[in-house]
């Protein structure tokens, strides 16, 4: 397998904090790449600098795009779908539209203020897709309720709902399955799986939730204090020493 | 929202076609003032909840371009007999172009700051009006001539009535599919949470700048109307009491939503006529009501009476309430 993102000696500052020091990732095109280590480790903050919402220094090569020359808005188009650890919805939209502004990167131009033959087939067309994405997410029976009035669980679905939206060949999760309930997480397990077979989405996945890294999981790579500890496959992961100190040091729920 | 015009709002607009042409025959000058007034203000008051209700900007700029509006169209029949067909269009581009350029400065600021700069570019704009005596005619104000329209010389109110609706009726079309477009649901997008826009691929800064622009269009063009019915315009006709009045009516009615800024329109636009009825004594008192409905509303009712209106009846939807995932039918095999 190739390798899709190629992270290289990445550091990023925050005044006098240090949240990524010199961090360097591959990741392999088709794979589950799972990126762990316990709270402030800087694992969101690997997906911010992705998304351009942080300028590190150092490099992140994509399917051949330099990602840290593109704009934040450029970073979709090459292929790159995001979720957010703490639910960053369209609160006042609805579940469909929500899914509808994931697909607008891949909707030709229209004038908007007048009807068009082009415009109706345009927009039947995105609303088509989006309901395939709904039903593939469960999400289907609250197409028309507002994101903000859903439950937590469905919340985050839609997150990656509309992520997926995009058709994006890489997709960033962070902490899809935190909150869920366990039935909620065999779905989503079943789902990143489903994803990875069906549409060859690559995913890297950050999780506290060490029941799903470790089922779905090809690869892991383990942050502390901005730096990488450790990677491998799971089992080498479960018992790795320095992986268990700094979990066991920071009393994190593994 | 998305998809194809209901026939609910497209009857509307055809409702406001008709009134326009049959309620001339039938009401008194008056009232025909007092509609074209309202109709105006609707155009104005769409324009400023396109930047505040659709696009979550704080912008307080607007009824600078409106002034933009008024003057440039009053002046470019006054001074070069530019018929007011081709002067509307123009003052309206020509409010949209200074949109932009204070939209560039603008979208690099949020919340309070942008608040503060645009109130700040309208009382400069004000101040220009007042100071460029040459032209405006300062303090005193310019009269306006009665606009020609293809020989249709609009003198009076009943007169004005039809073209006004006319324009408000393509501008209320024109809001109808822009809110169910691509570009409305990117302008959500960014009141919501810029981070998921720009994750989905919208460029923030750039849709920010269009909603600038889109707005005070819609103000310049507003501008335009009021040269149709009024006779007279001087600085103290674009102040803050004017911003205050359709911020009211946007947040009375309900921001985000056609509807509701129609409702804060026709509400807060006649309350000066029920204020008249009232002793003499409380009239002194009219803007100090706007101010304090204002700040009660944004207090007790944040989406205005249309969203408190939907709230208790219109959508008491059915949501299924099976536990979470449940209604998942699971990964597509
Ligand atoms: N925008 C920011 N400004 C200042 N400090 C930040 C910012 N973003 C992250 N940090 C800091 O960087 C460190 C790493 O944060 P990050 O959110 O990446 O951790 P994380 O591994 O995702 O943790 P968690 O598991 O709790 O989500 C933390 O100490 C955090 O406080
Ligand atoms: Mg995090």
């Amino acid at each position: 397998m190739s390798t899709i993102l190629s992270i290289k000696n990445l550091t990023m500052r925050f005044g006098g904090l240090t949240a990524l020091n010199d961090f360097s990732m591959d990741v392999a095109e088709g794979s589950i790449h799972a990126l762990i280590g316990p709270n402030g480790a800087g694992k969101s903050t690997v997906f911010n600098c992705i998304s351009r919402f942080c300028d590190p220094q150092g490099s992140i090569e994509f399917a051949g795009n330099s990602v840290l020359a593109l704009p934040s808005h450029g970073v979709v188009r090459i292929g790159i779908g995001r979720t957010f650890q703490n639910l960053e919805l369209l609160q006042r939209m609805t579940v469909l539209e929500n899914v509808l502004v994931g697909l607008t990167r891949r909707l030709p131009a229209y004038i908007p203020f007048a009807p068009s033959p082009h415009r109706s087939r345009t927009e039947a067309q995105a609303v088509r897709d989006a309901e395939e994405i709904l039903d593939q997410t469960g999400l289907r029976p609250y197409r028309d309720s507002l994101a903000g009035e859903l439950d937590f669980g469905r919340q985050k679905l839609l997150d990656l709902a509309r992520a997926l939206a995009s058709e994006p060949r890489l997709l960033l999760l962070d902490e899809p399955a935190a909150g869920l309930r366990n039935r909620e997480i065999s779905f989503v397990d079943a789902l990143l799986l489903d994803l990875v077979k069906t549409r060859k989405v690559t995913i890297v996945l950050v999780e506290h939730v060490m029941q799903l890294v470790m089922s779905v999981a090809d690869r892991i790579t383990v942050l502390n204090f901005g730096q990488k500890i450790a990677e491998g496959r799971p089992n080498d992961i479960r018992n790795d020493p320095r992986v268990i100190e700094a979990y066991l040091g920071s009393a994190a729920d593994a | 929202m998305y998809g194809e015009l209901t026939v609910r709002p497209f009857v509307g607009v055809l409702i406001l076609l008709a009134l326009g042409f049959v309620l001339p025959l039938l009401l008194p000058e008056y009232f025909l003032y007092l509609g074209n007034t309202l109709m105006m203000y609707a155009i104005l008051a769409l324009g400023l909840d396109l930047l505040l209700g659709w696009s979550g900007q704080f912008a307080f700029a607007h009824i600078a371009f409106f002034g933009i509006g008024i003057y440039t169209s009053a002046l470019l029949q006054l001074r070069l007999g530019v018929p007011f067909i081709v002067g509307v269009p123009i003052a309206a581009a020509f409010a949209g172009l200074v949109g932009l350029l204070i939209a560039i400065p603008a979208t690099r600021l949020r919340t309070v700051y942008l608040a503060l700069a645009t109130y700040a570019f309208a009382e400069c704009a004000q101040w220009i009006f007042r100071a460029w005596d040459s032209v405006t005619k300062g303090s005193d104000g310019l009269r306006i001539s009665a606009p020609d329209i293809f020989g249709y010389v609009v003198g009076t109110d009943r007169r004005a009535f039809p073209v006004m609706a006319i324009i408000l009726a393509l501008v209320l079309l024109s809001f109808l599919y822009l809110t169910r477009s691509k570009l409305g649901r990117e302008l959500c997008a960014i009141r919501d949470s810029e981070h998921v826009a720009s994750a989905s691929g919208i460029d923030v800064k750039r849709t920010k700048v269009i909603a600038f622009v889109l707005s005070a269009v819609f103000a310049g063009l507003a501008g335009g109307t009021y040269t149709l019915f009024q006779s007279f315009v001087n600085p103290d006709s674009v102040g803050l009491a004017q911003l205050i009045l359709v911020l009211t009516m946007v947040v009375v009615g309900g921001s985000g939503s056609i509807a509701g800024v129609l409702i804060g329109v026709v509400l807060i636009g006649l309350l000066p006529e029920f204020l008249r009825a009232a002793p003499r004594g409380l009239l002194v008192w009219q803007e100090f009501f706007y101010g304090l409905i204002l700040v009660l509303a944004t207090m007790f009712m944040p989406r205005g009476l249309w969203g408190l209106w939907q709230s208790l009846f219109a959508r008491a939807k059915p949501q299924p309430a099976a536990s979470p995932a449940a209604g998942a039918r699971g990964p597509a095999a």
